[in-house]
């Protein structure tokens, strides 16, 4: 997982987050919508703010990834990845 | 209205213009309306050959698609009724089937029902070239004003969801007034992503085939994501949404440092087109509505209840803060001595239920024609419509004092910590709040910090003594939320029943 990318996704969930919470204190394998009361709306707001900013086109995710995507940790590696395969 | 029906004219003219597209998380198709329409006409004329015509019932119950749009014009066409069955509240089954008398049920879930058709099919049934064998012929068809189109469910803060017939002429009536204030037109894009399952959401489609500007199709999930590529210059919202926009455009500004704009951070998540905004479907809060407003977005709260379709709406030409704007044409506000509102509509819903528990219809239809909204309100003097609360809402406490919750309510949710309030009063004068946290784990601290501030800012009476957080956040898929977002009271109380009648439990005002 690039650090660059973990950063990202820090930041991008934790401005959707309400109230929000430092994106230094979040927990990369706590279950975002369990622990941090992430809803499927906001989840696709995260998403798009991250694929924003890690220049990732976010027509590669389905519906059905997106579902699977629980934890921070999978949504940052799941763009280190993609940001791979773009390099 | 008389003369004109939008209705009749989708079904004998071919739309000239315009476009429909259907956004997903990973991307959008679109097509002209022209190709849309007769892609419906060949579905329909395959509808027609498994037997399905005028009076017969076609059950969809599926998320957002363009099948779904297009079974709803093949049924216009063929003078079929649908039921718009909103995945989450419904299970496709048999006995579905034969509850709401549907022939052929549309779904994208998996089902052995008879009947059940997975929605998948349609593409083919639209798309495929016929064949010399297939009758290409589509009789004529004729929509009357009491005509039924569809039977529309109600969200419903009680038990089974009651199931109203939506006549042809509340249906014109309704476009009409809507046209006459927002003249939609060539150049706007009305972007719809709430289930299409509400009759509402499928009125701009309507629109779109009736005046030629385009249409998109989202689902609330991807929502966000289709916004910033399709660039609207409509959105079709409810307040839980343009809460939830307001934070993001709210901290891309905090990121930003002070190098951006509110009105540029709002265009980066609406696009550069947005004309107005459309709220409804519940109450928005007051600071969210001047927040767009002064981002350049405009933003027009209306009111309504399925019932009565729309009956007030602010909107360019008219609005008053804090309203819920003018009474549209074709309808009538009244406001009984205490302060209950009554609408009278030209062309009513309906009369009755088509399907509700005995007694529901008796209650909510009057016999004199009106709609008893059970809402109250006042009408200013130049006709702007104020909602204080529900009818309902009120509670008479063992002093006599009535007690309006909905103020007291909405004063507890302007904390970041409070995503919902519901008050109670499980004895004499002691008001309780149950409380849904806005995160997990709540904030016992600011929601303590909010009981004060809101008891201080309240007489005696009005004050709450205790506040229960609840164990989860309300939502739908816990049966707390209706499908619009509104608390179910009776449901939270009986979840909350020990705790809100327990002097002991809770946040204990100081």
């Amino acid at each position: 997982m690039r650090p660059d990318i973990e950063s990202a996704a820090r930041e991008s969930l934790s401005a959707v987050l309400d109230p929000e919470v430092a994106p230094d204190a979040l927990d990369l394998d706590a279950d975002m919508a369990g622990t941090y009361g992430l809803t499927s709306l906001n989840k696709v707001l995260f998403l798009t703010e991250v694929c924003e900013a890690t220049d990732v086109d976010l027509a590669n995710f389905t519906e059905h990834d997106l579902a699977e995507m629980r934890t921070l940790r999978s949504v940052a590696e799941s763009l280190s990845r993609l940001t791979k395969k773009v390099a | 209205m008389t003369g004109h029906s939008f209705l009749q004219h989708i079904v004998s003219t071919p739309p000239l213009g315009g476009r429909i597209s259907v956004s997903r998380l990973d991307g959008t198709e679109s097509l002209g309306l022209p190709e849309l329409y007769e892609r419906a006409r060949r579905l329909a004329r395959r509808l027609r050959a498994r037997g399905i015509g005028p009076g017969d019932r076609i059950g969809i119950l599926a998320a957002n698609s363009l099948e779904w749009v297009l079974l709803d014009l093949a049924a216009l066409l063929l003078k079929a009724e649908t039921a718009g069955l909103e995945p989450g509240k419904f299970a496709p089954s048999a006995e579905l089937m034969a509850r709401y008398g549907i022939t052929l049920l549309f779904t994208d879930q998996p089902t052995d029902a008879p009947g059940a058709v997975p929605i998948g099919e349609v593409r083919a049934l639209a798309e495929d070239p016929e064949g010399p064998e297939e009758d290409t012929a589509l009789p004529a068809v004729h929509w009357a004003p009491r005509d039924v189109t569809t039977i529309k469910f109600t969200s419903g803060s009680t038990g089974t969801p009651k199931g109203l017939g939506a006549t042809v002429g509340s249906i014109d009536s309704s476009l009409a007034a809507v046209q006459e204030i927002f003249e939609h037109k060539p150049g706007d894009d009305l972007f719809v992503f709430l289930p299409l399952s509400l009759l509402q959401q499928r009125y701009w489609v309507y629109s779109a085939l009736v005046h030629g500007h385009d249409v998109t199709i989202s689902t609330y999930e991807a929502a966000f994501a289709a916004l910033r590529r399709v660039k609207p210059t409509v959105v079709m919202g409810v307040p839980a949404f343009y809460e939830t926009a307001k934070r993001q455009v709210e901290a891309r500004l905090r990121r930003s440092g002070g190098t951006a704009t509110v009105q540029e951070a709002a265009r980066h998540l609406f696009g550069d087109r947005i004309r107005y905004l459309w709220t409804g479907s519940a109450p928005a809060d007051a600071a969210m509505l001047r927040f767009f407003h002064d981002a350049g977005l405009p933003i027009y709260e209306g009111y309504g209840l399925n019932e009565t379709c729309i009956v007030t709406k602010n909107h360019p030409g008219a609005h008053r803060a804090g309203s819920v704007g003018k009474v549209l044409r074709g309808k009538e506000v009244l406001v009984d001595a205490d302060g209950t509102i009554r609408v009278r509509s030209d062309h009513p819903v309906n009369y009755r239920y088509a399907y509700a528990e005995p007694g529901a219809s008796e209650r909510m239809f009057a016999p004199d024609g009106t709609v008893r909204t059970g809402d109250l309100g006042h009408l200013d003097e130049d006709g702007f419509l104020f909602i204080r609360g529900r009818a309902d809402d009120v509670i008479v406490l063992d002093n006599g004092k009535k007690i309006v919750v909905r103020p007291i309510e909405e004063h507890m949710r302007t904390s970041p910590a409070i995503a919902e309030c519901v008050l109670f009063c499980p004895a004499q004068t002691d008001l309780v709040a149950v409380v849904s946290p806005a995160a997990v784990p709540a904030d016992p601290d600011a929601i303590a910090a909010q009981l004060a501030l809101t008891n201080a800012a309240r007489t005696a009476d009005e004050r709450i003594s205790r506040v229960v957080i609840a164990d989860a956040p309300f939502s739908i898929d816990n049966g707390l939320l209706t499908s619009q977002y509104k608390p179910k009271r009776k449901q939270i109380l009986a979840t909350y029943h020990d705790a809100v009648h327990d002097s002991k439990e809770g946040i204990h005002a100081a």
